[in-house]
Parts: structure tokens; sequence; C-alpha cells
């Protein structure tokens, strides 16, 4: 045979091959006509049809399997450790939801069933800072993943990390008609990835398994932040074709960034000279560790502190906690030391909501200012979370609750008797001005005492005195309110977990399920003070609560307004000479009143109210706290005053 | 939040300092058609139904039994300091002013703390 002949015969039998294929693909009959066509180009003699194989119904498809990519996916969200999925059930993840319940058994992770995903989302972001790990969330791609945008804005600003998962189905021929579609994205992540720290679509199990241990250690990384893993349909339903073959990266160890030990030689050097230091911590303390090496570093310095609150960073009742007192301390100040500020711009100005908005420093002139924070590793430009800029005189781009230990040692070496008697001497003077404000505060709380609707003093005074010696955990607080901070005694980290981040409404009720149910396993006592406008952007919340049974009580603040928005149109009104009289249009939640109780009640939650004397409120929160103790929800509307 | 925080306390003192400086000059007024208007008006919205203060962008003060003399009362209704919305004369005149006026003298103040027990916690 020649090289040409033998050419034109491979030729031909992989063409033969190919129709082979095509027509099992295609159907039988088609394989009939592509084969008939080969036969009469090849030979005049056209052989007789073979009519069982033309009669016979096609190869039945598989119908049941053994292994699926899902279950690989769930063994590896159990190697990280992920102790629960949230999420509200969509056919793009059904596979790996399947794998969880049944090969996973539906423990260490446990779904959590959630009705709508922004509640999913929220509870991750209560969830991970109480517990210091993420909880994952599935989401469908398109719908599921838009509903849970709002929840993965607050996670971001907040550097919450959030374990997201959403399902696709990528194969366009695959995907069955209409609602597939629907559900389908060439790439699902673009509605988010502003709010996302990293996200992927794997293209394999191998991919995933790689890509789930990378997205892990993205998010854990400071400054921490949500991530999203799109896995698609097909992979997580059909089966493994060789489990042995996948392997799965052990997660890795990440030592945080500290700050460069000549820059903080800098700091400590500035702060001892210092007449007037000052430390500002916002999203500082992760764990018990950081609030106590900032305890150390206060005592060390005999300076105030501002805890800002976006953790509970200071003890408030410790003398050295004068975040009542911020501009005082602040227009003192000679040093002032920021730690994972927020809002650094904010804190040391004072805006006018004016026309002309003007703003001014709050900080004597020449004060110096250093941060030490992880925000300043972080990216993003669309969304203005990073706030003013606000010039310092040294950054340390690095994790404030890691670098503190190094800073304090520093601040110890170099105090000297001088110092220390210098020091001495501040802290009285700053013990005085704590008792002082504290008396005023006490003071300023008898105000309205006995007024219906109830002040927010009176139900935050009536609420700790019913928690006090319990092991509590305040993991919510809607709408600012500043009484618990006055009142209460924040020891620990986990008193307090830090707002929003991104001033979502309907961040309070979720996340602050998802920090009882974090709570629940340390046997804690979870509270959280709830805004009625915010509880109805996710009222599921509370069925939520029921049906996995989460420990917490709902204290409402019911003013049944979104009432922020109700003082910025009475500004506008003002501002334009008309008067107020409008201004309830569009901004207030009556007429009619919603029956919290009755709602939480239909989602099988203990509930009473509306209550609207305060005389009232101590035996109701007495009956709520009783069942939340047993390990159950509980809801008190209380009617109170706006603010 | 601290930042509120803060202002809040620099705002009370500050009502409180500058009643040493202002000699009071209290209208004769009506307290009870002062509490309609205080409530009608929307100054309840910020500084709470019975003038023990609230937070709008910052602290709203306390304003039960405030020691403010009458003008700079009426000076930060006309041409507010803060965030507060103006209340020229064409949305509150004089006499509703003065009304309000009363009815925050009317007010009951500050009590004991001992009187209550669950502040000392």
């Amino acid at each position: 045979m020649s090289k040409k002949d033998r050419g034109d015969a491979i030729g031909r039998r992989r063409f033969l091959k190919g129709a082979t294929l095509a027509g099992a693909a295609l159907g039988a009959p088609a394989a009939a006509k592509a084969q008939t066509s080969v036969a009469a180009a090849t030979s005049r003699t056209v052989p007789p049809p073979d009519m069982a194989a033309e009669t016979l119904p096609p190869a039945p498809d598989p119908i049941q399997q053994t292994s699926s990519g899902g279950d690989f996916m769930c063994d590896v969200l159990k190697m990280l450790q992920i102790e629960y999925v949230a999420q509200t059930p969509a056919n793009t993840f059904r596979g790996l939801h399947e794998a969880i319940i049944n090969h996973g058994g539906n423990k260490a992770p446990e779904l959590l069933s959630c009705t709508h995903e922004e509640i999913a989302v929220a509870m991750a972001h209560g969830y991970v800072k109480i517990e210091g790990k993420p909880m994952a969330v599935m989401a469908q791609a398109t719908v599921g993943l838009q509903h849970a945008t709002m929840a993965l804005y607050n996670a971001y600003c907040d550097q919450a990390p959030v374990y997201m998962i959403v399902g696709n189905s990528l194969d366009a021929s695959k995907r069955l008609f209409s609602f597939e579609w629907d559900h389908a994205a060439i790439d699902p992540a673009v509605i988010a990835r502003d709010y996302l720290k990293w996200d992927d679509q794997p293209a394999s199990l191998q991919h995933f398994a790689e890509s789930s241990v990378r997205a892990w250690k993205i998010a854990m990384t400071p400054p921490m932040g949500p991530v999203l893993l799109s896995l698609d349909s097909e992979m997580q339903e059909n089966p493994i074709p060789n489990r042995a073959a996948l392997s799965v990266p052990p997660v890795t160890r990440v030592a945080l960034p500290q700050g460069d030990s000549g820059a903080l030689a800098e700091t400590a050097s500035l702060l001892v000279k210092a007449e007037n230091p000052v430390i500002i911590a916002d999203r500082f303390a992760r764990t018990q560790n950081g609030m106590d090496r900032l305890v150390e570093l206060a005592e060390t310095l005999q300076c105030p502190v501002i805890d800002e609150g976006g953790r509970s960073n200071f003890p408030t009742r410790h003398p050295l906690n004068h975040s009542g007192r911020a501009g005082a301390v602040l227009g003192q100040a000679d040093v002032i030391l920021g730690l994972e500020m927020s809002d650094l711009y904010g804190t040391t100005h004072a805006l006018s909501d004016r026309i002309v908005r003007r703003t001014r420093s709050i900080t004597k002139p020449g004060a110096r200012v250093i941060t030490i924070s992880a925000g300043d590793l972080a990216g993003g430009a669309n969304d203005q979370q990073f706030q003013r800029f606000q010039s310092v005189d040294l950054a340390i781009a690095a994790d404030g609750e890691e670098t503190l230990p190094a800073l304090s040692e520093q601040v110890k070496r170099l105090v000297d008797a001088d110092r220390k008697t210098a020091f001495d001497a501040r802290r009285k003077r700053l013990e005085n001005s704590y008792h002082a404000m504290v008396e005023q505060w006490k003071s300023d709380a008898t105000l309205g005492w006995d007024a219906s609707p109830v002040t927010l003093a009176r139900l935050c005074a009536e609420l700790y005195d019913q928690i006090k010696n319990d092991d509590w955990s305040l993991v919510g607080n809607g709408i600012r309110v500043t009484w618990p901070r006055r009142l209460w005694n924040f020891d620990k980290t986990y008193r307090w977990i830090g707002s929003s981040g991104g001033a979502g409404v309907g961040y309070n009720a979720p996340a602050s399920l998802g920090a009882a149910l974090a709570n629940r396993k340390y046997g804690r006592l979870s509270v959280s003070i709830q805004g009625d406008g915010d509880l109805m952007m996710c009222p599921g919340t509370l069925w939520t609560a029921a049906h996995h049974q989460i420990p917490i009580l709902y204290v409402m603040h019911n003013n049944r307004a979104w009432h922020q928005e109700v003082m910025y149109v009475q500004a506008m009104c003002n501002r334009h000479g008309r008067g107020v009289e409008n201004a309830h249009i569009g901004t207030t939640i009556t007429d009619p009143n919603i029956d919290f109780a009755m709602m939480a009640k239909s989602m099988g939650v203990y509930a009473e109210g509306p209550i609207t004397a305060p005389k009232d409120v101590a035996a109701a929160l007495k009956r709520a706290l009783a069942v939340v103790r047993k390990g159950q929800p509980a809801l008190v509307d209380v009617v109170t005053d706006p603010r | 939040m601290s930042r509120i925080f803060g202002i809040a306390v620099t705002m009370i003192l500050g009502a409180a300092f500058a009643s040493c400086a202002w000699a009071q000059d209290t209208p004769k007024a009506d307290a009870a058609n002062g509490k309609k208007v205080y409530l009608a008006d929307g100054c309840y919205q910020c500084h709470g139904r019975v003038g023990q203060g609230g937070l709008m962008t910052g602290q709203a003060p306390v304003l039960a039994q405030t020691k403010m003399p009458y003008t700079a009362f009426m000076h930060q209704l006309r041409n507010p300091i803060n965030d507060m919305p103006p209340y020229p004369d064409n949305l509150l005149s004089e006499k509703e002013a003065a009304d309000i006026f009363a009815y925050l003298q009317s007010l009951p103040g500050r009590r004991p703390v001992k009187d209550y027990p669950i502040l000392n916690n």
C-alpha cells in the first residue's frame, strides 16, 4: 500500500469512527444514514439492512450512579471544617444539596433553611464574627445570587469572610428548557464581584478542590472578605470518573501581616513621649486576645481609648474607655493611634449636614496620626466604603490585632520612671472624667422613665437587668442605640459583634441569628435590639430561628418608622421652608401598625407585645428569656420613642 | 458610633455651660399648647417626646427642663448650629416657640439615680 493509500485508509477509518460517535449522539437513523452514504462511496455492493439494529430501541441511559461530584465537594467542605451551609433550595445546586444531606449525613456541614438568600448571607456574616471561621452559603447562580448581593455588600464592607457557593449550568446543550436557561450565566459572579475578594468557576473537580482551599485562604487573610465559587450543576450531579486521581491540598496556615519593626519603634517612641496620646479602635478585635492586648497597651500608656464599635474592642467599664468623650480627648490629643479604622476622617472631623457641607478638624493642629490597618492592603474602587481620605504621618499596612503585641513590647521598653509617674497622673485625671461621664449617663437615663412610648434608656436598662448574670452576647443593635454601651458591662469581645458594615437595612435580624447560632454551642445568651424597618426586610428570619431552634431574644425597638429617614425628610422640609407636616409620608410604618408578636407567633416563635407601658416591659422580658434559656427563640415587641 | 457618642456629651455640657452665660428671660406661655406644637412640628422625632434627648446624625441634646435661656433657645430655632433643621417664623411663630419652651420647662427632669436600682447594675 502506498503512503497515499495508507493515508486515505486511516482517514477513512477516522471518519467512520467519528460518524459512529456522531450517530450515537444523534440517534440511530442518523447513524444509519451516515453508514449508508459511506458505504455507497466505497463499494458498489449495498449490504442488506440490519433489521434488528434498525428496529431496537436505543441503548438506555444510565439511571443510577454510585458516586457524584457533589459527594466529593461535600468531603472538601468537611475538610474545611465548615459547620453550616445556609441556603434557599434551588435546582442548580441540587447535586451538592443531596450530597450534604445524605453522603455527608447533614452534619458539619449542616444545611440551614432560609426563606431568602439575603437571610442566608447575613446569617453567615453574623456567624463568622462570633465563630471566627466562615459559614458557607449556597445560592442559585442568577436569581439567588441577586437576592444575596445586598448581604454580600454588607459583609464585604465589614471585612467579614463568607464562603459563597453558587450553582450554575454551564453546558448549554444540557440545560432543560426555560428555567435552567434563566438560571445560568457565563460569569455569574460578575454581579457581585465588587463585593467579593476572590471568585472562581472551576472546570473540573480537581480544579474545585484547589480553588476551594485557595478561596478559604484568601477569605481568611486580612483584610478578610467574602469569596465565591460557581459550581457547574453537572459537575455536582454526575459520577466521578476517577476518585483516586483527585487530591485536596491541605489548608495552609497563614501568618498574618505584622507591622514593620522600624515603624513600630517610631510609633512606640511617639506614644511614650506624647502628653496626651489617644488610641482609637474600630474593626480591631477579632478575638479576646485583641481586647486583652489593647487593654495592656492602654494601661502601659495610661491613655484614653475610643472604641468606635466596629467590634467589641475595649471594656466599657474600664476607666480608660473614653468613647463617650471622643470629641474632648481628640481635641487634646498630640498623638493619635488608629487601629483598623473604617472612617478615620469622619472620626477626626465634624461635618455639617447643611446646604454647604463644611467639615472641620476636631483634632489639635500638629497632632501626629499613626494608623495600623489591613485596610491599606485592600483593593476595590467602585464602592466608596473606604471613606474620605485622611492623611496620616505614618500608615502601617498590617493586621492590627497581630501587630499590637509587638508594639506593646516596644512601648514597655521605652517607659522609664519619669514617664511612668506622668502616666499615673494622667490615669487619675482620666478616671475622674470617666466616672463623671458615667454618672451623667445614669442621670440622663432617668429622663422619661415612666413615659409611653418606652424610652430607649428604660428599655435597655430593663433588658440588662434581666441578662446581667448570664453569659450574654448583644448580637444586634440595628439602630445605633447608644444606651447599651453606656449602661452595660461589655467586658468580652463576644458581648458585641459590630454592625452591618455597609449600612444596608435587613442585616440586623438575620446576622443576629447567625451570631446566635454560633453562640449556642458555647451556652451564651444571645439578645438583639431589633428595628421594625429592618425586620420587615427579612421577616422570614424568624421562621429559620424557630425551624432550627436557635435561642435568641429579639427585643423590638418598634418606633413604627424608618426613623432616620423621618428626621432627614424633616430636615429637607424645613430647609425648603415648607414645614414638617408631610414628613411622615413614605417614612413611617403605620396605618396599619404591624403586630410583630402575631407575626412571630405565626412562624413558631414565642412572642409578646405590642408593649407600650414601661411597667410591663420587665415581666415580658422575663417570660421571653425563660423560653430562650430553654433553647428557643423569642420576640418581645416594645413600642418605643423614636430614638 | 463613638463620634456621635462624643458629640452628645459635648452638646449636653455646652447647653449646661450656656446657662451660666445668659440670663433667664422666659416669657409666660401655654405649656399645654407647647406640647401640641412640639409633637406636631416633629421636635420629638430627634429630642424625644419628653425631651429626653435622642440621636440624628449626631446626638440631639436633652431638652427637658433645659437651662438654656429663652433667647438662646430662640436663636437655635431660627439659626440652628449642628444639624438641627431651621424653624423660621413662617413655620413656627414666636408664640408657639414660647409655648414649646414652657412645655420643656414643665417636663419632669432628671431624678436621683439611687431611686432606680437597675441603673446601678
